[in-house]
């Protein structure tokens, strides 16, 4: 069984379907990426694997454990062992960056105060922010705070790490760095990731497998040379761009 | 016919729905208080947040209610004499039975509803702009309860801070009505801040009412912001649902209490 599974999840909002039994299998330790045009479900796919979203039909299993039906406290743990980095940086406003990174590590890791901190500036200098740990997150630039949002994630040594366009809204250079770290995180440490990006140069640099969302379900997984090779005219029109083609409408 | 049936049964549901969220909140709330308590929750509770919130809801709110509720002590009474000039011009009982008022309704009351505007509009405004920007599910993946990091210590500080507005507030009115019948309307000053007429069981209601408030407007403004929908038009629709759902409840525990006072005395307010 896969490490990671959704199994024909249905998912509407307000009558209006976005997932359609779409099914999915991530294995351990590899980089899968989701991609897809705005408003197919990419976010929505990997919000439902830690109950940010609940499904409306299917079941989605973690570690050879059925986590779609757990309530709010018993998710706790897979929370612990599963982060993710929002869109946004999703920084808590009121509180420095040191304090952003301490709290996930005094609720999951139920260290005090001070050891929390202490550890949050060694996160905060793995992402180069420990210059930074007493700053506002509205002192900072998007990929400053972007960077400390991942510092946060990390903070709690997740197996799976969960990115929602980590590479949107950056300069070239900060996204390859985020490119480097998810790439590094899986190779060095064994971190399964999973990401949500409309970022070429990641999805094709960075990913084991790439997972195309299109209609409410998975239209094709595939490795990013098999992708590139693909002659389905859907694909060929996403990776490429065009405007017109089969995919008359972007997502339905 | 069908289809208006359909409407109002789906609009029925949606306001059921709405309810029984805004009730998991309030138990939430109070579940939080006693979670606050526990050892484990006392190392982890935010710090310095109790009194950011007083500060927040007190401090900051403070020219505001003095202001208004002078200004509405001084109308009030400048109306109260006119009016009673016209039927009697016996100006001697204005004073106590102002206080009398002031103390058990106008008092608590006015001061809960200028707060609904202040305190419930920031407490949406906040909570929804979190909502919006996924800050709400980054503290869920944080392994915090929303509502006790967020609401628990606005509801303590409002419990508080309108308890004391409402003491401050008055006094204010009740000093602004004085100034206002004597200059206006030659009322002896020594006449109208007569307290004899005051009971403890008015001082009573007056605290029941200023912590019943001050429960209510941190809860709904709470519940308000939670359910903030999509971008900055849900901030503000969650924020003008706050102003209207506070102020509602506040009319509304207004009635409920005063009518179960008059219950519990026999209508010897």
């Amino acid at each position: 069984m896969a490490y990671i599974e959704w199994k024909g999840v249905d998912k509407a909002f307000g009558g209006k379907p976005v997932l359609r039994k779409m099914s999915l299998a991530v294995n351990r330790g590899e980089v899968m990426f989701i991609i897809g045009t705005s408003g197919v479900g990419k976010s929505v796919t990997i919000k439902h694997l830690v109950g940010l979203l609940r499904i409306d039909a299917g079941e989605i299993w973690f570690d050879d454990r059925r986590i779609d039906q757990l309530s709010e406290r018993e998710l706790a743990p897979v929370r612990r062992r599963i982060g993710m980095v929002f869109q946004s940086s999703t920084l808590f406003d009121s509180m420095t960056l040191a304090e952003n990174v301490a709290l996930p590590l005094r609720k999951h890791k139920q260290l005090g105060h001070k050891a929390s901190l202490a550890e949050a500036r060694e996160r905060l200098a793995q992402v180069y922010m420990q210059d930074y740990a007493e700053r506002y997150p509205a002192e900072l630039s998007d990929g400053m705070r972007k960077r400390a949002a991942i510092a946060r994630t990390l903070a709690l040594s997740p197996e799976v790490v969960l990115f929602d366009e980590p590479t949107t809204g950056l300069d070239p250079v900060s996204a390859r760095r985020i490119d480097r770290l998810i790439r590094e995180l899986a190779d060095n440490l064994g971190v399964t990731a999973i990401v949500v990006s409309h970022d070429p140069p990641s999805i094709f640099g960075v990913a084991d497998r790439i997972a195309f969302l299109y209609r409410g379900v998975v239209h094709v997984v595939a490795t990013p040379a098999q992708l590139r090779a693909s002659e389905d005219p859907i694909v060929q029109q996403f990776i490429n761009g065009r405007s017109t083609g089969p995919m008359e409408t972007p997502g339905f | 016919m069908k289809a208006w049936i359909s409407s109002v049964g789906a609009s029925a549901i949606a306001y059921a729905s709405a309810a029984g969220d805004l009730w998991r909140v309030y138990v939430g709330t109070i579940a939080g208080i006693v979670r606050s308590f526990s050892r484990e929750h006392r190392r982890n509770r935010p710090r310095g947040e109790l009194a950011r919130q007083l500060h927040n809801v007190g401090n900051r709110s403070l020219v505001f209610i003095v202001v208004t509720l002078g200004f509405i002590g001084m109308v009030m009474t400048y109306q109260g004499c006119l009016q009673l000039g016209r039927v009697t011009g016996d100006y001697s009982q204005v004073g106590q039975q102002f206080l009398r008022l002031l103390v058990s309704d106008f008092g608590p009351t006015l001061t809960a509803l200028m707060l609904a505007t202040r305190v419930g509009a920031g407490i949406a405004a906040e909570i929804g702009s979190m909502k919006v920007t996924e800050q709400i599910d980054a503290l869920r993946m944080s392994g915090v309860l929303p509502i006790d990091y967020l609401i628990v210590p606005r509801f303590l500080a409002c419990l508080v801070m309108t308890l004391l507005l409402t003491v401050v507030g008055g006094t204010v009115m009740y000093v602004a009505g004085g100034l206002t019948a004597h200059y206006s309307f030659g009322v002896n000053l020594n006449t109208f801040y007569d307290i004899s007429q005051v009971r403890p069981r008015h001082l009573v209601m007056m605290v029941v009412k200023a912590v019943s408030y001050g429960a209510a407007i941190p809860v709904v403004a709470g519940f308000c912001g939670l359910r903030a929908r999509g971008s900055s038009e849900g901030v503000g629709w969650a924020t003008t649902a706050a102003v209207i759902g506070s102020s509602f409840a506040v009319i509304v525990l207004d009635f409920i209490i005063s009518a179960g006072a008059l219950f519990l005395t026999g209508g010897d307010l």
